[in-house]
């Protein structure tokens, strides 16, 4: 009732891929969801639709109680959800601050409010060192970080993190697994899709597992680490949860 | 610690060399040249080349609101041109209102053509854009010369000759080039403006990456649109400029793939997305293929164009960001871009 983001019986399909396939899950305010499942699984895709960038073939997304499927993206940023792109996708002839601040503009409409907020955002990622740069020379795992300080810039309700691990040095994974960690407590709801299990087992509220574009499993990290199914068909014999 | 490298980060002191989104010295500097050459009362065929070149700085400039700034890359403008020199003209020789409330007029139509271009290719990109407005010039074209009860056809339309203020129409060569000179620094304040708004900023992130900007709020079809109408509203003035200087027009005149062209051309030598290139564009190429035009003469009809597109080549393979970027290198030496 009170969800935040409800996706009910969501699908799409790609000429002949059903990348997802009857999808259903509720994220209440407040939760940290970790969405895992094995490489092209639909978890990707479902973020796109839940951003806007595809529309479902069929079923329905609701945000704060409204559906929202078939919206713009630009409209669905506008009512407070944001998103990273698993690939990098930067302004790349602008600074690193400028590409923050495209996405302060959505808070703070003047240009000081936007740099005040874009400068506090990419202190909060660490990359306050970086924001004269051009995006263009970042490496990758900086790129990440862009992506992470842009959505946040938005000031969200709730916020879909795609794969912001990659790349990052162990010390890096830490301090970006406690920084996530730390965003509920700031009224931000995250989605989080990682491959780095260990770290989204360790501070995920709950879990849902996709694969190929199912729905396999839901629960909490240390249910799923039980559940036979996600251990056998996913997670193989080694997890562990650290 | 980014203060060097966001120039816009400290707004207090001017800067020496063109900057984004401000003035600079270097700028103030060519105003007062361009100022004391209009003053100066040189040979008529100098001054020519002269207003020509303020008059297609201008264009430029605004060519570059939607091919610089919002990446749209047009080779169509002449559409946009031929619409506001032809409604100037139109009202002023049929229904006796005066250019200076005409130019407005057209620079409203053109903006509305320059919208309905945008929303007619909103789904197209890169080539196909850019096929699509060659292709919407054409047909505005076709369309000013069929129209004849209207635009007169093929055989045109002629102003008036006589010189009055409230006509527009200048005896001395001199109004002519400060009435160009005006529409340069008009047409380069709006472009600075551009470049330090919201709006401005919104159009770079549409250019750059569109999926970013529709993730971060940003509507890109309504910054597209928005962009071309008013890059074609401010072609279209220039039209009208053109059309009270020249005293005539016909449809492949002022609408025409050579044109179109050289209004990317010019932005594209001095450097796309910037306020300066533009205008040091046109005052590389202007006087440059006034020279050809009068050195060739009419005995090789498009070979100005050859020469042109071999210069272009040149230009994208030597200084892809243009002479202003040529400038930014050799004016930031030692310091990191
Ligand atoms: N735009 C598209 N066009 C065609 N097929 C697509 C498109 N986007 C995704 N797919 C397909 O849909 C399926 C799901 O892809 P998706 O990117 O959502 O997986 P993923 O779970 O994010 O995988 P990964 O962990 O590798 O990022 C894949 O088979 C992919 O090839
Ligand atoms: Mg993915």
């Amino acid at each position: 009732m009170s969800a935040l983001l409800e996706v009910r019986h969501v699908s799409r399909s790609f000429r002949t891929t059903l990348a997802v396939d009857d999808a259903s899950f509720e994220v209440q305010p407040g939760e940290l969801l970790g969405l895992i499942g094995p490489n092209g699984a639909g978890k990707s895709t479902l973020f796109n639709l839940v951003a806007g960038v595809i529309a479902p073939s069929s079923g329905q997304i609701l945000f704060d109680g409204k559906p929202i499927q078939g919206w713009k993206s630009h409209d669905i940023a506008r009512v407070g959800v944001a998103r990273t792109f698993q690939i990098p996708k930067p302004y790349r002839q602008l600074s690193v601050i400028e590409n923050v601040m495209l996405s302060a503009f959505l808070r703070e409409k003047s240009i000081a409010g936007a740099r005040r907020l874009a400068e506090a955002t990419l202190a909060d990622v660490g990359l306050d060192a970086y924001g004269g740069s051009p995006a263009s020379s970042l490496t990758v795992g900086l790129l990440k970080r862009l992506e992470v300080a842009r959505a946040l810039a938005m000031r969200p309700k709730l916020v879909l993190f795609d794969e912001i691990m990659a790349g990052l040095t162990p010390t890096e994974v830490g301090a970006m697994t406690k920084f996530v960690a730390g965003l509920p407590a700031r009224g931000i709801t995250v989605i989080w899709v990682e491959h780095v299990l260990y770290a989204i087992m360790k501070t995920a509220t709950r879990m849902v597992v996709v694969n190929r574009g199912k729905k396999i499993a839901e629960g909490t990290p240390t249910e799923l680490a039980r559940h036979p199914e996600v251990v056998k068909a996913y997670l193989g014999e080694e997890m562990d949860l650290a | 610690m980014s203060a060097e490298t966001i120039p816009s980060l400290s707004p207090r002191r001017m800067a020496w060399f063109p900057t984004r989104g401000r003035i600079s010295w270097f700028e103030i500097a060519l105003l007062l040249i361009a100022c004391a050459l209009v003053v100066s009362g040189m040979a008529s065929s100098l001054q020519d080349v002269l207003l020509l070149s303020f008059l297609f700085g201008g264009l430029a400039l605004a060519w570059n609101i939607a091919g610089g700034y919002a990446g749209l890359i047009s080779f169509g403008h002449s559409a946009f041109f031929g619409v506001g020199a032809y409604a100037s003209t139109i009202l002023s020789t049929r229904y006796g209102i005066t250019p200076w409330i005409g130019i407005w007029i057209g620079a409203l139509i053109a903006a509305m053509f320059g919208a309905v271009l945008a929303l007619i290719c909103a789904r197209l990109r890169g080539p196909f854009f850019i096929l699509s407005t060659l292709a919407f010039a054409e047909v505005v074209r076709i369309g000013a010369l069929n129209w004849s009860s209207l635009t007169g056809g093929a055989e045109g339309l002629s102003i008036m000759p006589a010189p009055s203020l409230i006509g527009m129409v200048f005896a001395s060569k001199a109004a002519y080039a400060a009435l160009m000179l005006f529409y340069l620094v008009a047409v380069f304040a709006i472009t600075k403006g551009l470049e330090a708004s919201r709006f401005g900023y919104y159009l770079f992130a549409i250019r750059d990456n569109e999926d970013a900007a529709g993730a971060a709020g940003v509507n890109p079809l309504l910054g597209r649109t928005a962009a071309l109408a008013l890059s074609a509203a401010l072609t279209g003035i220039g039209g009208s400029l053109f059309a009270q200087y020249f005293l005539y027009l016909d449809p492949t005149y002022v609408i025409s793939p050579e044109l179109s062209f050289q209004f990317a051309l010019l932005p594209a030598v001095g450097g796309l997305g910037t306020a300066i290139g533009p205008v040091l564009g046109s005052f590389l190429i202007t006087p440059l293929s006034e020279l050809l035009r009068s050195y060739l003469g009419s005995s090789a009809v498009g070979l100005h164009l050859v020469i042109y597109s071999f210069g272009l080549i040149v230009v994208m393979l030597y200084f892809p960001a243009g002479l202003a970027g040529a400038l930014d290198k050799l004016t930031r030496r030692g310091r990191p871009r």
